[in-house]
């Protein structure tokens, strides 16, 4: 199948949502199982929560912006529909974790 | 006050919900004449669920905690130990993906079936998992209903 190719911003922000999807989950069970990580971050804004959303946004802008950056600020080039399945895998295995976790582990 | 933020969170997140569903038919139908209603309306999804977000965020870190408390007491505390724990980090993906889909909109869907096909997927991955996130919502608002119910009729 032919791949026409999208903008550059377009690419890395589509890979930062897949890395960032799978970061969060990561976040999630390594906050629940340490009391020290959650009290930090609850430390930090006042409500773990909020902390961690904050934490997963400023990622996912900066992942965004640094991977626009590569090729000498061509961005990083990639067949349309590996950004498609990297994303649905970002944010199916991402869901699942999320999902897994509190309903086996916690 | 703490109804009208809660609703106006739930508002905010159907709006996204409706506003993604109105991009996929859109981008469904792509021409030159609804190329730029595409861009605006997947950044109305965007928009509304930081709205979304904001409303039941600020809910969550100062009215919550009394709800929690009612839930674990009351017969179906999984409505909190399970549904609220696992939603207010799924809003999170969902908060990702309606950011991202005013960027992948921004391409030239007309002429670009690449791009239109990866705006057909996270039109479609929006409502879903908002759905799933509003049934969330449902449920933790039945354990609280259950709790008091519970409560009330004790002899």
């Amino acid at each position: 199948m032919e791949n026409r190719p999208v903008s550059k911003y377009t690419t890395s922000f589509g890979l930062s949502l897949a890395l960032t999807s799978f970061l969060n989950a990561l976040l999630v069970v390594v906050k629940e199982k340490s009391p020290a990580v959650q009290a930090g971050m609850k430390s930090l804004t006042g409500h773990h929560w909020v902390t961690h959303v904050a934490i997963v946004l400023v990622l996912f802008i900066a992942f965004g912006f640094l991977l626009a950056q590569f090729k000498r600020g061509q961005g990083l080039t990639l067949p349309v529909n590996r950004l498609i399945n990297t994303i649905l895998a970002g944010v199916v295995v991402a869901g699942g974790i999320i999902v897994g976790f509190y309903l086996v582990a916690d | 006050m703490s109804e009208i933020i809660l609703m106006t969170h739930v508002f905010f997140g159907v709006a996204c919900v409706i506003a993604a569903v109105w991009v996929f038919v859109d981008v469904l139908n792509v021409s030159e004449a609804n190329g730029k209603r595409i861009q605006w309306v997947s950044r109305a999804a965007a928009v509304f669920m930081w709205l979304s977000l904001l409303a039941g965020g600020y809910w969550y870190v100062v009215f919550y905690p009394a709800d929690k408390a009612i839930i674990l007491k009351g017969p179906w505390p999984f409505a909190h130990a399970y549904f609220m724990e696992t939603k207010e980090h799924l809003v999170i993906l969902l908060l990702l993906l309606a950011t991202y889909l005013p960027i992948a909109a921004s391409n030239r869907l007309v002429a670009n079936p690449d791009a239109r096909r990866l705006v057909l997927w996270l039109a479609a991955l929006i409502p879903l998992l908002g759905l799933l996130i509003e049934g969330h919502g449902a449920i933790i608002a039945m354990g609280v209903k259950v709790a008091l119910l519970a409560k009330h009729i004790q002899p």
